[in-house]
């Protein structure tokens, strides 16, 4: 009797969440979005780019600025643990395209106070600072390439910034009932890991709510799933997220708190002074 | 009596005889079928040994693979960089990633790590070293000017001559080895002719192993087979009656060996020589009864009644030598080597099962042999030995020599004494030291991969020192109290708000033995966001406990701890019993040094524990930041110093571990650090220490034993420690030779003190109680003398032949360990059957008064 009790409400629990998240995710499609809830109606003669480029602006993109506080927990094959806490802020400084972000560490205790900062330039390659309080050095960083993990996990840093929409050519795969699925190809397969990728955009939404990575032989080797969506100031918003090596099912989940839009933050809190003096008053101000 | 009764069964049954004996062959046999070869040397110890539990543990701990490593050398004779050798090994590498099982994100070559260098003021680059090979000489020079910077590359990927370079390639399966190398060779075709490649590593070598294992088993085993039957056909002239034993032979390896597969053993290295040991010992009570019977058997006589006559008479001493044979065997089951206790005991069951295989089918096979096949062999064999012929060389040989060890018994017995002392100072030279690798032969591709990688880097054998913080438990324990005083503090402040207090109560539940820190950490962080101000003083109360604690815990950021292992690292260098040590230090100073300044002043620890965590934020922070966790584990509590040495020899790890102790005894370990071993060479030394240590108590044991069933066998003390005089000659002798010769003491070496034991104790029985037999009946001890090097010393030297060069086809063999089984064992068998018919007749002369009484 008990079991059984237990086993309805577990089920009811889950018929809940569900339904609530269905809410939500229309609720923030229609209010946020409108115009793309109408596209999306429309959606059997979509251009590919477009859904790339909307794709994009959902990810990267929501609100002018914005604020969010990260956990990063890296698994290794091991299942052994390490986390990563740093807040986040970013400000758009042409909508889809050049963007500031400060990225500052509260955890692990021995890395509080790094920062990094990155302007970020999608047709050039981005300036990007670090700054380390226990050398008590600022340093700019230039990178070979971009698919470099981030601070040991298994995101790259373009996962957390944003691939440029003009690396790859996109191809349409299929529409579902609830998303779409392209295929990229890189430009410039020498200077990236994989063959190919493929994503799956929810078509409300347009966020991709899966990324696969493939091999030369087609087998996919690494997995980015969006875990748990919820919309923020009408803005759809990944709030867990899953990167996954497929090879040896080590895995990172970054899970968001606090998302915050349209803070207003100014241009030059993105600024050199930053690294060394973070700017508290824009971490904990509130909406 | 029980022989008689199976010697009747034999006799009187001899249809059922065969028919059971080739179904249980048969059936047998056919789980021969389900053969697993295991050519793992890590299975020399047993799967509980500890040192083997913890190099697993280490292995798992740190992610490391088994490696295939293989090397290119560039065929100008100048430096690997190249444009032309850098684009094959670029090609190569980036081909390698493609084979199925290999481990792509570990592949390690100058064309898949990263660099990381100042480029310009305040500017610090990360990238690949090579991302693309360089198309001309200069951009070749200014690669090869970076890779002298990056401590990982030099000696390790590139040769400190730079003349070569190197492609680590870690593997899923180590089964897989086989196949993989042969890709990797595939792929080396394809490319131009710019370098010279090299393919080892321990799982490549292992899989050859198997290779040839299978060889020898299919080459040494018939051969020996051939062998023992020419030999058989020279000494009794008919091939109808040489069948009989060799039937015996067949029969008792298959079934020993479908036995052991069907138990679920593998087959090693040891178990192997199974087939090639057995043939020649399961002969030889055959040879017994055909020498006797073919002695005695006259044209017309009654086969049958003969052949029961001489059974009876052998059975007893058959069935004693046996057992002693099967004791030495068993003995093996001793040592602490499982391949080499399931040899000993198979073995020792073989020579069991021979011996009934022998009585039940010789006498049936005898008695139905026709008249024709009979007389045939007697004309041929009486001819050949009459006295109008010029008899055999043993007949003419033997009785010389039986004359002049009992004329010359002093002589005799002195010349025993001087051999055995000079072997006693033999014995005290003698090294023990082995390696899997020279099991190979010299000329051998995987030998010949070794030396010359081995000559230009800084060595492909690897050990593992690993460091280990012991102090968790405490450290734990100690937080967790410190929070709990901290909560109960703010439960009577009413400091803190009772959702807080329920959130970090759920954690301390669940005790101190699972407190994890990062959870503290999230719940206390998490709790931060919706407390009152007095609630964030306490928060923060809690974690500034538990932010030292997580410093304290992270020992391998301290820099004084990293001091300790750079300083280690700089006295295995000098010491030059190393070749090169990596670790997370040489990480940490490379990263420091381009963060600041890039100057060489820069290649230090930083200062602080923070400095060092950033330090290895920055490292994580590239293409693969999981190569830190080879030298650290993620909670920082272990670290590992990862040795390259040119040698595997165990001699040269014993220096290094005896070099590292001398260095903890001058420089004490850091508080609460200690120091382990583990890694392949590290374990190849702990099963040669064991198999050492349990050949000694093998050989004792074996020893006593023999010597019991002596006394027993003989009801006399003296006969019994003359039976065991010849042996132990043998033995001294065979070991002070290997002293005087400085051949290594090895695995193979080793198991022969025990073999020598089991085998050559036969020929002294033989003689025994065929002396004892003779005089019994002549009550004459001239006569006995006389008639002892007639038929019994031919039987004895027959034996010893047969045995001997039964072996021979070992030296065939492609691998060294069993070259030096072969050509030992046919050495000892022909000198225990020398001192056995040359002392036992000189000691028996100079003892006569007491041990051969004529009968009142």
């Amino acid at each position: 009797m008990n079991k059984f009790m237990h086993v309805t409400l577990a089920k009811m629990k889950a018929y809940l969440k569900t339904f609530i998240a269905l809410i939500l995710v229309s609720i923030g499609g229609t209010l946020s979005n409108g115009s793309y809830a109408l596209e999306a109606e429309k959606s059997a003669g979509i251009d590919v780019n477009t859904i790339v480029a909307k794709s994009s602006l959902a990810a990267y993109y929501g609100g002018s600025d914005g604020r969010t506080m990260a956990r990063m927990k890296i698994f290794d094959a091991n299942g052994r643990q390490q986390v990563r806490q740093f807040a986040i802020l970013r400000k758009d400084i042409e909508e889809g395209g050049r963007q500031k972000f400060l990225v500052i560490f509260s955890r692990p205790n021995d890395v509080k106070g790094t920062v990094f900062m990155v302007h970020k330039k999608p047709q050039g390659e981005d300036d990007r600072w670090l700054y380390l309080p226990a050398l008590d050095l600022v340093k700019r960083i230039s990178a070979g390439d971009k698919r470099t993990s981030f601070v040991g996990a298994h995101y790259f840093y373009e996962d957390v910034s944003g691939r440029s929409t003009e690396a790859d050519n996109h191809q349409f795969i299929e529409e579902t009932e609830s998303q779409y699925v392209l295929s990229h190809t890189p430009k410039d397969p020498q200077s990236v890991e994989f063959a190919s990728y493929k994503t799956w955009i929810d078509k409300q939404n347009f966020l991709p709510v899966k990324i696969e990575y493939y091999d030369q032989q087609g087998k996919a080797f690494r997995l980015i799933e969006a875990l748990d969506i919820k919309t923020v100031q009408n803005i759809p918003t990944v709030f867990k997220a899953k990167v996954t090596d497929l090879t040896d099912q080590s895995y990172t989940t970054l899970e968001f708190r606090k998302a915050v839009y349209d803070l207003g933050i100014p241009e030059d809190v993105f600024s050199e002074r930053s690294l060394r003096k973070p700017p508290v008053e824009w971490l904990r101000k509130k909406k | 009596m029980f022989a008689n009764r199976i010697i009747a069964l034999s006799l009187n049954r001899p249809l059922m005889i065969y028919w059971g004996l080739v179904l249980f062959t048969l059936s047998i046999g056919a789980l021969i079928s389900l053969i697993k070869v295991d050519t793992d040397p890590e299975n020399m110890l047993s799967r509980d040994e500890p040192a083997r539990i913890y190099h697993n543990q280490i292995k798992q701990e740190f992610a490391l693979s088994d490696l295939i490593v293989v090397g290119a050398v560039a065929k100008t004779g100048e430096t690997i960089f190249n444009p032309q050798s850098l684009a094959d090994l670029k090609v190569l590498s980036d081909e390698i990633k493609q084979i199925e099982g290999v481990i792509v994100k570990d592949v390690n070559a100058i064309s898949t790590i990263d660099n990381i260098e100042q480029a310009g003021e305040g500017v610090i680059r990360f990238e690949w070293l090579m991302a693309k090979a360089p198309t001309d000489e200069q951009s070749a020079i200014e690669l090869q000017q970076k890779t002298r910077r990056l401590p990982f590359v030099v000696n390790s990927l590139v040769s400190g001559d730079e003349k070569a370079a190197t492609i680590y390639v870690p593997i899923e399966n180590k089964d897989e080895s086989y196949r993989i190398s042969q890709a990797i060779q595939v792929l080396i075709e394809q490319l131009s002719n710019a370098n010279e490649y090299h393919i080892t590593g321990l799982p490549v070598a292992e899989d050859t192993f198997g290779v040839e294992m299978f060889i020898q088993m299919g080459i040494s085993a018939p051969a020996a087979a051939a062998v023992i039957y020419l030999l058989m056909l020279y000494f009794f002239r008919s091939a109808s009656l040489v069948v009989a034993p060799m039937i015996v032979a067949m029969a008792t390896v298959i079934i020993v060996m479908g036995a052991m597969i069907g138990m679920g053993f593998t087959v090693h290295i040891m178990s192997s020589m199974i087939p090639i040991f057995l043939m020649p010992i399961a002969v030889v009570d055959s040879v017994h009864l055909m020498s006797e019977f073919a002695d005695r058997y006259k044209p017309g006589s009654d086969a049958k009644a003969e052949i029961k006559k001489v059974t009876q008479h052998l059975f007893q001493p058959m069935l004693f030598t046996s057992i002693t044979s099967a004791a030495g065997f068993f003995s093996l089951a001793l040592t602490p080597i499982p391949p080499v206790q399931i040899f000993g005991v198979y073995v020792g069951l073989g020579i069991l099962l021979a011996f009934l295989v022998t009585i039940l089918f010789i006498p049936a096979y005898v008695s139905r042999m026709n008249d024709i096949a009979l007389r045939n062999m007697q004309e041929k064999l009486h001819s050949a030995s009459s006295a109008d012929r010029k008899p055999s060389i043993l007949a003419r040989l033997l009785p010389i020599w039986g004359g002049f060890s009992i004329a010359q018994n002093k002589l005799v017995i002195i010349v025993a004494l001087v051999v055995t002392a000079i072997s006693i100072v033999g014995i005290s030279k003698i090294q023990i030291n082995d390696n899997p690798v020279r099991w190979f032969k010299s000329d051998h591709q995987i030998r010949v991969a070794d030396r010359v990688l081995n000559h230009h880097f800084a060595g492909t054998y690897d050990a593992h020192l690993v460091l280990e913080f012991t102090g968790r438990e405490d450290l734990i324990r100690g937080l967790y109290g410190e929070v709990i005083s901290i909560v109960q503090q703010a439960k009577l402040n009413q400091s803190l708000s009772p959702e807080s207090i329920n959130a970090i109560e759920t954690i301390l539940s669940k005790g101190a033995q699972s407190l994890s820190i990062q959870e503290l950490n999230q719940v206390v962080d998490d709790l931060l966001f919706d407390e009152s101000d007095s609630g964030i003083l306490v928060l923060e109360q809690i974690q500034s406990v538990v932010d030292e604690s997580e410093a304290n815990l992270k020992q391998f950021t301290l820099p004084r701890n990293l001091a300790y292992i750079e300083k280690l690292q700089s006295y295995l260098l000098e010491t030059a019993l190393v070749g090169k040590s990596n670790s997370v230090v040489d990480l940490v100073k490379t990263v420091n040094r381009e963060l600041r300044s890039g100057s060489d002043s820069d290649y230090a620890i930083p200062e602080t524990q923070n400095a060092v965590a950033q330090t290895l934020l920055q490292f994580q922070s590239s293409h693969r930041p999981q190569d830190l966790w080879h030298f650290v584990t993620p909670d920082y509590t272990k670290s590992l110093i990862w040795l390259q040495m040119t040698s595997g020899d165990n001699q040269d790890m014993k220096a290094v571990i005896e070099s590292v102790e001398g260095f903890v005894a001058n420089n004490p370990l850091p508080e609460n650090i200690e120091l382990n071993w583990a890694g392949k060479a590290y374990l190849n030394l702990i099963w040669q220490d064991k198999m050492v240590a349990g050949m000694f108590d093998s050989l004792v044991s074996a020893f006593a034993i023999v010597f019991i069933m002596m006394v027993i066998l003989f009801r006399s003390l003296l006969f019994g420690l003359l039976a065991m005089l010849p042996l132990s000659i043998t033995i001294i002798f065979m070991y002070g030779m290997i002293g005087w010769m400085g051949k290594y003491y090895d695995m193979p070496i080793a198991v022969l003190s025990a073999l020598t034991l089991g085998l050559s104790v036969d020929f002294a029985i033989h003689f025994i109680e065929r002396t004892r037999a003779y005089f019994k009946e002549h009550q004459d001890w001239q006569t006995t003398m006389k008639l002892m090097f007639e038929e019994p010393a031919r039987a004895i030297s027959r034996n010893a032949l047969v045995i001997a060069l039964g072996f021979t086809p070992l030296l065939l063999a492609p691998l060294v360990p069993y070259i030096t089984v072969g050509a030992f064992l046919a050495a000892i068998m022909a000198v225990s059957a020398l001192v056995t018919i040359l002392v036992l007749p000189a000691s028996f002369t100079l003892l006569k008064g007491i041990l051969f009484k004529v009968a009142k």
